[in-house]
């Protein structure tokens, strides 16, 4: 098996009493869109932020391109997308873009259009990030994690509140960037995207409950509906209660 | 240190407020409006001439008291009200705000002076405002040796003079409070304004975003306190002109002559002064972000402002003397920046001290410890982030 481009290793995240993350192993290739599916509040978001370096485990340990977590040097070849957008409001699309790409050392407009270009927001440069709608601000956001074109992106929950016809661009974004070489982690909680993921990593109560395609986790579990599948782990791990359920399917939020 | 980043965050800090036209208006308003206010106030602060009264038992003096009222009032110390019947009408006058001050003689006075015993002469206020008491019984005590200078005509009473050191022999209270409110009102600002700023950073999830590239803590807090330094600079710029300057703007059609700047007395160079006002504001972006820590909402940091401030007014200085504080008091007065800042600034603005003075030498460097010690802190919260 050829390097892994985003390794945990018996990764453990302990807030006080609350374990978030509980000991999981990963190994992520590159080139390939991996799907972090889960109900709210299972570890997905700590999970991407120890990988990322925003946290330090508790145990174990996060490998990002051969280095260990969290390490600067690593932080330029990683592209992250917070759950909120993570945008100064009062500043314009492309003083946001601007500002956020200089960080990376990124400061040749050729570079910032580009990124503008990929979310197709060039025409929109000089709008204040507080006029645009919640799909346009994630289009905003994603261009910063991209600007640096990082051969890591950890995408948290990125098409929450977009509409579909930009659901379907987002995505054709992402398989762009992995077929350009990019590692891929996107979160998300709404199913019907898990089919455009190469590989699914299923996490309940801060647990990997299963990994593999869809196709493969579909039959482990004996239904031909993922969130079926879901709710069956659900059942054999024993417990459910207290979980947000998942929404249904095609549901936006 | 990269410098690219540092010029990020600092080109970023100016843009926002440009996109923010209400603020940046503000920044300029505010000194203007609050520096205005209170040289008007106080130069402008008329004193109403006390109205004065007298009860006197002793017939012997009747005619003196009244020559003295009268001839106060010729000088224009008091209004005369002449003498009254008895103590309870003086009483229903004062109560009624018919007169402020009634001098109580009682018989045998005269008698007592010349026995050279001490006899007991009451002054009689309303008792409301300490302020005009004081006043009111200083009079009293001009009235009363010009009285009995007056009867004894041998007697000459010296005339005094008033010299000072340092400022003016004849202040207005505004010389005394304007080096106060110059370091005052820009650590204040400058607080509230980094505060809410950086808050905004840990709420809004930029921050996060900032952890997650290359820039680091230090970098962070340099570039915000350059950022927001500046924006101080040009306040206590604004505040300096206004406060310094003094231009009568002659009358115009219907309106009349005014006043613009409040032409505080400055002994010293104005660009120390602002040297040191600069330095404690950094201090104060420093202590804001540091605190934000501390704070979830915008609410939150609006109340670390009795916190952080209104102690630092109480104590350095600025209503009451450190001197004359209780010890304890002393030295947390010490330890306080306000303190530093005010002291420099009196230093500098009434004694004329330039950097050659030990008293200033203290202060700035106390400042400028101040200031990296809350950077150092400010650095070490940046990291410790909610999940």
């Amino acid at each position: 098996m050829d390097a892994a481009a985003v390794e945990a290793r018996g990764l453990v995240k302990r807030f006080g009493t609350l374990t978030a993350v509980d000991g999981i192993d990963l190994s992520l290739a590159p080139g390939r869109i991996y799907g972090l599916l889960g109900p709210n509040g299972s570890g997905k978001t700590t999970l991407i932020r120890l990988l990322a370096g925003l946290a330090i485990p508790t145990a174990g340990e996060a490998i990002v391109l051969g280095v260990r977590m969290p390490s600067a040097s690593q932080l330029s070849r990683i592209g992250y997308m917070t759950q909120s957008d993570g945008l100064y409001p009062e500043l314009t699309i492309w003083e946001n873009l601007r500002f956020f790409g200089a960080l990376y050392g990124i400061t040749d407009r050729p570079s910032l259009e580009a990124a503008l270009e990929t979310v197709q927001l060039a025409d929109r440069a000089g709008t204040p990030v507080m006029e645009l709608s919640g799909g346009m601000r994630r289009r905003v956001s994603l261009a910063c994690a991209l600007v640096h074109r990082p051969a890591v992106l950890f995408l948290d929950e990125p098409t929450v509140g977009i509409d579909p016809t930009m659901r379907v661009q987002f995505w054709g974004h992402f398989r762009q960037l992995a077929a350009a070489g990019a590692t891929i982690l996107v979160s998300s909680h709404v199913m019907d995207e898990a089919d455009r993921c190469d590989e699914l990593v299923l996490v309940r109560n801060g647990k990997v409950v299963d990994q593999g395609t869809g196709a493969e986790i579909r039959e482990r579990a004996g239904t031909n509906d993922l969130e079926e599948a879901f709710l069956r782990y659900a059942e054999r791990l024993g417990g459910g209660n207290g979980d947000a359920p998942l929404p249904s399917r095609g549901s936006a939020r | 240190m990269n410098a690219t980043r540092v010029r990020a965050v600092i080109r970023r800090i100016i843009d926002q407020f440009r996109h923010d036209r209400r603020s940046l208006a503000l920044l300029f308003l505010v000194p203007i409006v609050i520096s205005g206010l209170l040289g008007w106030i106080m130069t402008s602060q008329a004193t109403p001439t006390p109205r004065v009264a007298a009860v006197v038992g002793d017939t012997l003096l009747r005619a003196s008291v009244s020559a003295a009222l009268n001839g106060a009032a010729t000088d224009g110390l008091i209004v005369d009200l002449g003498l009254l019947d008895d103590e309870q009408v003086a009483r229903t006058m004062l109560r009624a705000g018919d007169a402020d001050t009634v001098l109580l003689m009682p018989s045998g006075t005269a008698a007592s002076v010349a026995s050279g015993q001490r006899p007991t002469i009451t002054l009689l206020t309303l008792g409301v405002d300490a302020a005009r008491d004081s006043a009111a019984a200083g009079t009293a005590q001009k009235l009363l040796a010009a009285m009995f200078a007056a009867r004894g005509a041998a007697i000459a009473l010296p005339l005094v003079v008033h010299g000072t050191i340092f400022g003016k022999p004849e202040p207005t209270q505004l010389d005394i409070l304007g080096p106060v409110f110059i370091g005052f009102f820009a650590y204040f600002l400058v607080f509230i304004l980094t505060g809410i700023s950086f808050l905004r950073e840990r709420t809004g999830g930029t921050l996060e975003r900032l952890m997650a590239t290359p820039i680091t803590r230090m970098e962070i807090v340099t570039g915000y306190s350059i950022g927001f330094g500046l924006f101080a600079m040009l306040q206590v710029i604004v505040f300096l002109v206004f406060s310094l300057a003094s231009v009568t703007v002659p009358a115009i059609g219907p309106l009349p002559s005014f006043g613009l700047g409040l032409g505080i007395y400055n002994a010293g160079s104005p660009l120390l002064v602002f040297a040191v006002t600069l330095l404690s504001a950094l201090g104060a972006v420093n202590l804001a972000i540091f605190l934000s820590t501390f704070a979830r909402t915008e609410f939150q940091i609006v109340q670390f402002i009795p916190l952080v401030i209104v102690p630092q007014a109480f104590l350095a200085g600025i209503f009451w003397p450190i001197a004359t504080l209780p010890p304890v008091l002393q030295v947390i007065a010490r330890l306080l920046p306000l303190t530093y800042t005010i002291e420099g600034l009196r230093a500098i603005m009434i004694r004329g001290a330039d950097l050659t003075d030990t008293t200033l030498q203290v202060d700035v460097l106390f400042l400028a410890g101040v200031a990296l010690v809350f950077a150092v802190m400010a650095t070490r919260t940046i990291r410790r982030e909610v999940a």
